[in-house]
């Protein structure tokens, strides 16, 4: 544990309200602990190398150069960025072209960060879009109706250590009514040679009443598959009156690096959260989903997909809290499992006393490709209101050799029908991803 | 004219768990021929379907066959898809999730590849799809779905057929194409079965009744009883058959 507890530099130090959570985040985490087999929560994923002082986290020191040459070369640059920078300023990058953005076979206003560090390029946005950085947002007050209101520290360790040492991260806001026209898309790059490195990453979202946006995460490294580093991510993500956010994810780490991420969603009347998380990276992976439907008619569509092999556990976990009548949520998780990996899947629907009227389904299906893969599931349906409408369902299987010989009867190699079986079985669940652009990129990279 | 042989089957013993179902099973089929092979239920004549297309389960113990002159036994299935031998099932299989026209492109370009021919682009395998589905009353709505996944045990054998001419294989094996066929239907998959014979190609036609035989006219008829042939003839043989039932084979055994 002491590894992950250092006495770095952070950003903000000064601002009482906001080094005061952090403080909480930093006792709820010394009292926690990195979690062990006998933490119920984590009984099936057990991140490994935890304890190991070799960890290192980013601290300040970096930023701060970067951003003490940019306040020079800028010195007075306006700070608003895209359509709204007036600056004028010579050498100001604010909506320029950027070098950072990568080739994705869809649109998108492209926010970046390197070894989890934010680069501080901004694409042109529209009107009634704000995006600043975590800690603009925290000098500014308009992170502070919603920091930390979502999170529980006191049951999410690696959470309350994110809390701790929150700096990095992106605040995103879509105004009243306003539609976005294209993606706001998170790619996440690390490098190899940022072997042991920790770092810890805190956004924010919010989808105002009537608003709606899709966000597009996408975790990713280039250079040596083996470099080891942990990425700790949470997301608070208010999804207000009548909102909608469809948010999809990719975790594409390298193999021996740990994603364990948290998303905290509160959804209010007429909402709609709509989420998707493709797993197929990393040697421990957990992307972990708690909705709160706060009020009636608030609705939830929680899937998810992994794909496995080797050493690695993926982790899908979910928490889907019914707390007003006629809310409604949807789950759909497939993974595919070779090798001598491991699924896990935990989901849990909660209705609460006076939510009645509420519907909530949840199904997952895994597809084991070898003897030694292996699925861990477990489901927790926990009812308190009468007349409402529950299910949840497991099944897992192996690929049907039958269908098999059929497929190599008409000339197709073993191999090649096996992939084709498989992305059919992920197909049922991505064809979930409404944007269809979006749908195909991930089918591309969910068979490759 | 002298004969080029095209499949060699050699005594043949096979078993499908502990059961040997094939036993001394000798047959040659010489290019541009067509046997039938008629013979009681439980014979064991999907089992030389599936023995000759190499399914898993289906253990030759003793014997040979060779397919254009090569060892058939040490080729895997896609193999011997490859190479031209093609089964049209007794019960073709669902694939769920898979649309029909993703498994015909890739076991089009499977072959193709194999016969080194260029892969073909969406295009031009649309087109040839489009034409030799038309003739069998194939559309493109029926193409899109799984793969024989909620199809009427005509429509399966229908695709059976498209796949069958789009892959033109050299060897096909057609196991009971007319069970649950209704009469035009028939003729419609008899006629894209007739559309690949051209002088060279064989096929081997299992099936229990003679009509199907006046619309793919069979060189020879074979009868099939306890795991080998046991009569030959010509195309008469399956109409004596039709009259007299099995009962004088299945007697001698
Ligand atoms: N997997 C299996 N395990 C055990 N016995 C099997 C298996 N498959 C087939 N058999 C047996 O082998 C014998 C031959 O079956 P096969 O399907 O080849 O007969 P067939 O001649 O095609 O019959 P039909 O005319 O009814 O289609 C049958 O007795 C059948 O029960
Ligand atoms: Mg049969």
């Amino acid at each position: 544990m002491a590894g992950l507890i250092q006495d770095i530099k952070l950003f903000g130090e000064d601002i009482p309200w906001f080094q005061g959570l952090r403080e909480k985040g930093m006792e709820a985490f010394r009292r926690q602990g990195v979690p062990t087999a006998k933490t119920e929560a984590w009984k099936y994923t057990k991140p490994r190398d935890l304890n190991a002082d070799d960890f290192v986290m980013n601290d300040s020191a970096f930023l701060a150069e970067f951003e003490g040459a940019h306040e020079e070369e800028h010195s007075g640059c306006c700070h608003h960025h895209g359509e709204n920078c007036h600056c004028h300023e010579e050498g100001c990058r604010c909506g320029e072209e950027i070098d950072v953005r990568v080739d994705l076979p869809f649109d998108g206003y492209q926010l970046h960060f390197l070894n989890g560090r934010f680069v501080p390029v901004y694409p042109v946005l529209p009107r009634g879009v704000e995006i600043m950085t975590l800690m603009e947002a925290v000098v500014t007050q308009e992170a502070k109706p919603y920091l930390g209101h979502l999170v529980d520290l006191e049951h999410y360790p690696f959470a309350a250590l994110n809390t701790a040492y929150m700096e990095e991260g992106v605040y995103i806001r879509i105004d009243r009514n306003v539609k976005l026209d294209k993606p706001v898309i998170l790619v996440n790059h690390t490098e190899a040679d940022a072997e042991n490195l920790f770092y810890n990453l805190r956004n924010l979202i919010v989808v105002e009443s009537g608003a709606k946006a899709e966000l597009i995460e996408w975790y990713n490294y280039t250079g040596a598959e083996k470099s080891r580093y942990f990425a700790n991510v949470v997301n608070e993500i208010f999804v207000e009156r009548g909102a909608e956010l469809r948010h999809y994810k990719m975790q594409d780490e390298a193999f021996k690096a740990n994603h364990v991420a948290l998303n905290m969603a509160r959804v209010r009347s007429d909402g709609f959260y709509d989420a998707f998380c493709l797993q197929r990276g990393a040697n421990i992976g957990r992307n972990e989903t708690k909705v709160l439907l706060k009020e009636e008619q608030a609705v939830a569509e929680v899937n998810a997909a992994y794909i496995m092999h080797g050493w690695a556990t993926l982790d899908t976990t979910t928490d889907i809290e019914h707390l007003a009548p006629e809310t409604f949520s949807h789950q759909l998780v497939r993974g595919v499992v070779g090798g001598d990996a491991k699924g896990v899947f935990q989901g849990k629907i909660h209705i609460a006393k006076h939510a009645v009227k509420t519907e909530g389904t949840q199904l997952h299906k895994a597809l084991l490709l070898t003897d030694t893969a292996e699925i861990d599931v477990k489901p927790e349906l926990e009812i308190f209101a009468d007349d409402v409408k529950c299910s949840h369902g497991a099944a897992s299987g192996e690929l049907d050799e039958e269908i098999l010989f059929y497929m190599q009867s008409r000339g197709i190699g073993r191999e090649e029908a096996k992939q084709i079986l498989i992305d059919a079985y992920l197909d049922d669940v991505i064809n979930k991803v409404a944007d269809v652009s979006v749908r195909a990129w991930l089918k591309d990279r969910a068979g490759a | 004219m002298t004969k080029t042989p095209l499949l060699e089957i050699e005594d043949l013993c096979a078993r499908v768990g502990e059961k040997e179902i094939i036993k001394n099973f000798n047959l040659t089929v010489n290019e541009g021929e067509v046997h039938a092979i008629m013979g009681p239920n439980g014979a064991g004549k999907s089992t030389l379907s599936y023995v000759l297309t190499g399914k898993p389960g289906y253990e030759v113990t003793s014997g040979k066959i060779r397919f254009k002159g090569k060892d058939l036994l040490a080729m895997a299935p896609e193999e011997r898809a490859r190479e031209g031998i093609f089964l049209c099932m007794q019960y073709p299989v669902e694939i769920p999730g898979v649309p029909t026209t993703t498994f015909l492109k890739h076991a089009v370009n499977a072959v193709r590849k194999h016969r080194g021919e260029p892969e073909l682009d969406t295009l031009n395998f649309v087109k040839m799809v489009r034409e030799d589905g038309k003739a069998l009353g194939i559309d493109n709505e029926m193409i899109k779905r799984p793969v024989n996944v909620g199809f009427s045990g005509g429509e399966k054998k229908r695709l059976e057929t498209l796949q069958m001419s789009i892959l033109k294989p050299d060897f096909s094996i057609l196991d009971e194409a007319d069970s649950g066929l209704d009469i035009d239907a028939l003729k419609v998959v008899a006629d894209g079965v007739n559309a690949l014979r051209d002088g060279h190609r064989s096929m081997l036609v299992i099936t229990h009744y003679q009509r199907l035989l006046n619309y793919i006219v069979p060189d020879f008829v074979h009868v099939f009883a306890d795991g080998h042939i046991v009569r030959s003839g010509d195309k008469n043989l399956a109409l004596e058959l039709e009259e007299k039932g099995y009962a004088e084979f299945v007697k001698e055994k």
